[in-house]
Parts: structure tokens; C-alpha cells; sequence
């Protein structure tokens, strides 16, 4: 059984904005204990409707995990929602 | 009714993404790329796979098999939880590619859709058009997303292609090769031709679809089918369109299987009334009002239990599907493992008939209105009766495979 760590943690984000489909390109991420990710994928992103706000979702890995960042587009903030790392080999 | 094939140049493309739920999910967590992947609808060992990577299904792994079987055949299986918001944007971005090439397009469900080329002008060769859409889903969903595109002459033999090479498949079935493509399927590989009508055309020593295509008109609708349906097949099977037609919404429900065997005849009902306000919402988004409500109970012993009603009046709230249901329900034996409720006797709420109670149903209609507006904006449920409270995380809603109505 895949085991998701659900989180619901603030994090510092560098990102690009640039023109084409997914003009908002996240780079790199520093979590609450300092550690620093570096994106290398982003596998999907799309918007995602909680109540009136629009929170848009990118899944993303480093290689070694896969994480879910969602960006508040109404407070600018972003959150790392899961982190999902623990796969039987 | 024609009795040749049908000649015309192939004008109907059938698009169908490849294990979509699992590619979805390997797309978006690229960690689980080229490795076995169910997706469930909850993290039980009881429940049912959705959907099985091909690295899976590679394994035997199959579509509505056990969870704990297929972790049984394929050790190390990962089983993901069903994301439907996800599935929800790949419909739509795939449904929007669909529509750049001809105002002729449906989605026939999450997962597939059919272009019709007929009255395009300057169409463009239909397999440049099929390289180009396969392009545009990795480009602009993600670039491990694969999808079979079939070309045929009628849905059905476009269908069909598409499913002739997994995954990432593109083929076409026209007048020249179709009795060779039939001569390498089973009857069962033909869409509508399950266990049961493999049965019927056995009967009568049908046992292969290129037996099934040679058979007569006759032959299919008076001792095959027995009606119409026969008539049907034999032009289907020969590239003439008979499915180009829309049915109506017959009825609205949903189903759960209970998280436990131990639940209490009140848990149950709470369950039963969450999957009223589903049904509910889903009646009221589609316009319509029913006269008839069913619910049933599937118990432990494999037994199965059900009730309907009739009613005068046409109704449409939460509250009065409950009612109607909770009333029906109190009959329903002990042992429970799965309770569903359906609404039936559909028609469109067009509010133009006079009742005696009127101000009844206009107050009823007014109220229901004002709480689909608050949840619309705010969020999904975020107003219901205080009852179903515990049970909004047990009972999510899921992606239906059948249909996109509720997409």
C-alpha cells in the first residue's frame, strides 16, 4: 500500500513566470527544517476550486520523492500538501 | 438497410487514454513511472481496483479485482487512493482538444471521446489529425500521457481500433481491411458483446466475428437478438452508423459498501442520508424532478434486499428523498454491507404545472436553490443536515467510468 504523508506545511518557494500552458514554473523549495528541494518535475498542474478561492495544485518531484505544492492564488501563499516517498521496492 | 460494407473514407476517430486513472497518476507523481499501480477508491484491502497501470496488469492485476488478490499476484503493488479533482482537469483539457477539430465531438466518458469528420471542410488526412492529438496530450497534460486513437467509418469500428494496439495505439478499420481485422478478435473483444450475447450467438454456431459479420439481417434480429438490436449489429458490424443517438437520463443514484460490518442500524441510516443529498445535488444539477425513489441492501449472505415508491407529486429536495428513503429503508434486514438509493421517473424541472400545493413545492424548490448556491460557491457540502456530519470523509465522491454528466 502506497503510504502519502499528508502535511499542511508553509513553505518558501522559488519560482518562474514565463509565457506557454504553465506559465508559473516552481523551481526550488525550503521546507520548515531548513531542507532545501529542488524540483526537477513538475508531473501536473491544474486549479483547483476550494469554495470561491482558487488554490492551484502542482505535483512535482526531486527525484528521490514526489510532493504536492498548492499555491493560493487569493493569500500568495504556498503549502506543501503531501509528500509521498515510500514505495515497496 | 444496406447489406455491403460501408466504402466511405474513415470519418469517425475514437480517442481513449490508456489505463487514464493510472497514467494520470503516473503522470503527476512522475516516483511511480514504469512501476505496477492501482488506483482505489479507498485504503482497504476489501475494496475493488479502479484502474491498473499496465505495468500491473502486465502481472494479471485486472480491473475490479480485490485489492489484497492483486497484492497477492504482484507483491509490491501500490495502490493509490483515487484523485477525482485530477481526473476531473484531464477530461476537460482533453475534451477541449477534442473540440478544435470538429464541432462533431463527445465524450463518451472520463477517459474517451469520438471526433465525427463528416461536414468538415479541408479536413485534413485523419491519421495526420490522430499523430497531432496524441502530441497535444503530452504537451499540454504531461508528457507520459498516451492515449489509442482508432479510425473507422461508424463509432463502433473506430472503437474497435483503437483498441487494437495498447497502449499508444493508433489503427483504422475501413471496407478493405475489415474482415481482416475481425479474423484476429474474439467475439468478446467486440464492444456490447460480453459473456452473455457471446452465449446467444454461440447458440447458433456463431463463434467468431467474422461468422458474427457474415451472418443475415434476418438471422441476427429473429433468432439471435431477438428484436431490433439484431438489425442493428448487422450494420454496425459493416461500418454503417446506428449509434450517433443520445439517451436520456433514466434515473439518478449512488451506491456505498459499508467501511464495516459492525455498524449500528444508526450509522447505516446516517450513510443512507448522505448518499440522498449526493443524489440529491446530482437530480437538481442535471434540472430534472422524480416521482419514484429505490433503495436496496446488499447483505453479508449475499442476499438482496429492495424497496420503491411511487409518489403523486414530482420532488427534488434533499429533505424529501430522505424522507421517502429513510420510510422504504426501515423494512431493510440486518447484516448490511451495501446500501444504495436511486431516483427514477425523471422529467425536467420546468415548474410550468399547477399543483394544489404549490407554494409547497415552490418554497421547497426555493430552499434547495438557496443551499446548491452557498455549496456551489463556498465548496462542495458546505451546507448539509447536521446527520450526515461524521460521514462526509468515508463517502467521497468518485469519478463514475459511464458517464460524464456529473463531470
Amino acid at each position: 500500500m502506497n503510504d502519502e504523508t499528508f502535511l499542511n506545511e508553509r513553505i518558501e518557494v522559488i519560482a518562474a513566470y514565463g509565457d506557454g500552458l504553465n506559465p508559473c514554473r516552481p523551481i526550488k523549495f525550503r521546507r520548515l527544517n531548513g531542507r532545501e528541494i529542488t524540483i526537477s518535475e513538475i508531473g501536473l498542474r491544474y486549479p483547483s476550486n476550494q469554495g470561491k478561492r482558487m488554490v492551484h495544485i502542482f505535483d512535482v518531484t526531486d527525484q528521490s520523492a514526489d510532493y504536492r505544492l498548492e499555491f493560493d492564488s487569493e493569500r500568495l501563499t504556498w503549502h506543501l500538501t503531501r509528500e509521498g516517498d515510500h514505495y515497496a521496492e | 438497410m444496406r447489406s455491403d460494407y460501408n466504402p466511405e473514407s474513415p470519418l469517425v476517430m475514437h480517442i481513449d487514454l490508456n489505463s487514464a486513472f493510472a497514467t494520470i497518476e503516473q503522470q503527476s507523481r512522475p516516483m511511480l513511472r514504469n512501476r505496477p499501480v492501482a488506483v482505489v477508491n479507498r485504503r482497504t484491502n476489501l475494496t475493488s481496483i479502479v484502474t491498473a497501470s499496465y505495468e500491473a496488469k502486465a502481472f494479471g492485476v485486472k480491473v475490479g479485482m480485490r485489492l489484497i488478490e492483486a497484492e497477492r499476484l504482484m507483491p509490491g503493488l501500490i495502490a493509490i487512493e483515487s484523485d477525482p479533482e485530477k481526473y476531473r482537469f484531464v477530461y476537460k483539457k482533453l475534451s477541449k482538444i477534442l473540440s478544435d477539430y470538429s464541432p462533431n465531438f463527445v465524450m463518451k466518458s472520463i477517459d474517451e471521446g469520438v471526433i465525427d469528420f463528416h461536414g468538415v471542410v479541408n479536413c485534413r488526412p485523419m491519421q495526420e489529425i490522430g499523430l497531432e492529438i496524441k502530441q497535444r496530450l503530452r504537451d499540454e497534460v504531461g508528457n507520459y500521457m498516451r492515449c489509442n486513437v482508432g479510425i473507422g467509418p461508424n463509432r463502433f469500428l473506430a472503437k474497435t481500433a483503437a483498441g487494437l494496439h495498447k497502449p499508444d495505439g493508433m489503427d483504422e478499420i475501413n471496407h478493405t481491411n475489415l474482415r481482416q481485422v475481425l479474423a484476429t478478435l474474439e467475439l468478446t473483444d467486440l464492444t456490447g458483446i460480453a459473456s452473455h450475447n457471446e452465449a446467444r450467438l454461440h447458440k447458433i454456431g456463431i463463434n467468431t466475428p467474422l461468422q458474427f459479420l457474415d451472418s443475415s439481417s434476418v438471422t441476427l434480429e429473429k433468432i439471435v437478438f431477438k428484436s431490433v438490436i439484431g438489425q442493428h449489429w448487422h450494420q454496425r458490424l459493416r461500418g454503417w452508423e446506428v449509434d450517433d443517438r443520445v439517451f436520456d437520463m433514466k434515473r439518478v443514484g449512488r451506491q456505498y459498501v459499508l467501511e464495516s460490518r459492525n455498524l449500528n442500524r444508526t450509522q447505516i441510516v446516517q450513510r443512507l442520508h448522505n448518499l440522498c443529498e449526493s443524489v440529491g445535488s446530482r437530480l437538481r444539477s442535471q434540472n430534472k424532478t422524480a416521482r419514484g425513489i429505490y433503495v436496496y441492501a446488499k447483505t453479508a449472505e449475499h442476499g438482496y434486499w429492495h424497496a420503491s415508491k411511487m409518489t403523486q407529486l414530482p420532488f427534488y429536495s434533499d429533505g424529501t428523498i430522505y424522507s421517502l428513503a429513510y420510510q422504504l429503508f426501515s423494512r431493510a434486514p440486518d447484516g448490511i454491507r451495501e446500501i444504495g438509493v436511486h431516483c427514477y421517473e425523471l422529467s425536467d424541472d420546468d415548474d410550468t404545472q399547477l399543483s394544489l400545493f404549490g407554494d409547497v413545492i415552490v418554497r421547497e424548490h426555493q430552499l434547495s436553490d438557496a443551499i446548491d448556491n452557498i455549496n456551489q460557491r463556498y465548496g462542495d457540502r458546505t451546507v448539509h443536515s447536521a446527520d450526515t456530519m461524521a460521514t462526509d470523509e468515508l463517502i467521497k465522491q468518485k469519478v463514475p467510468f459511464g458517464g460524464v454528466r456529473y463531470l
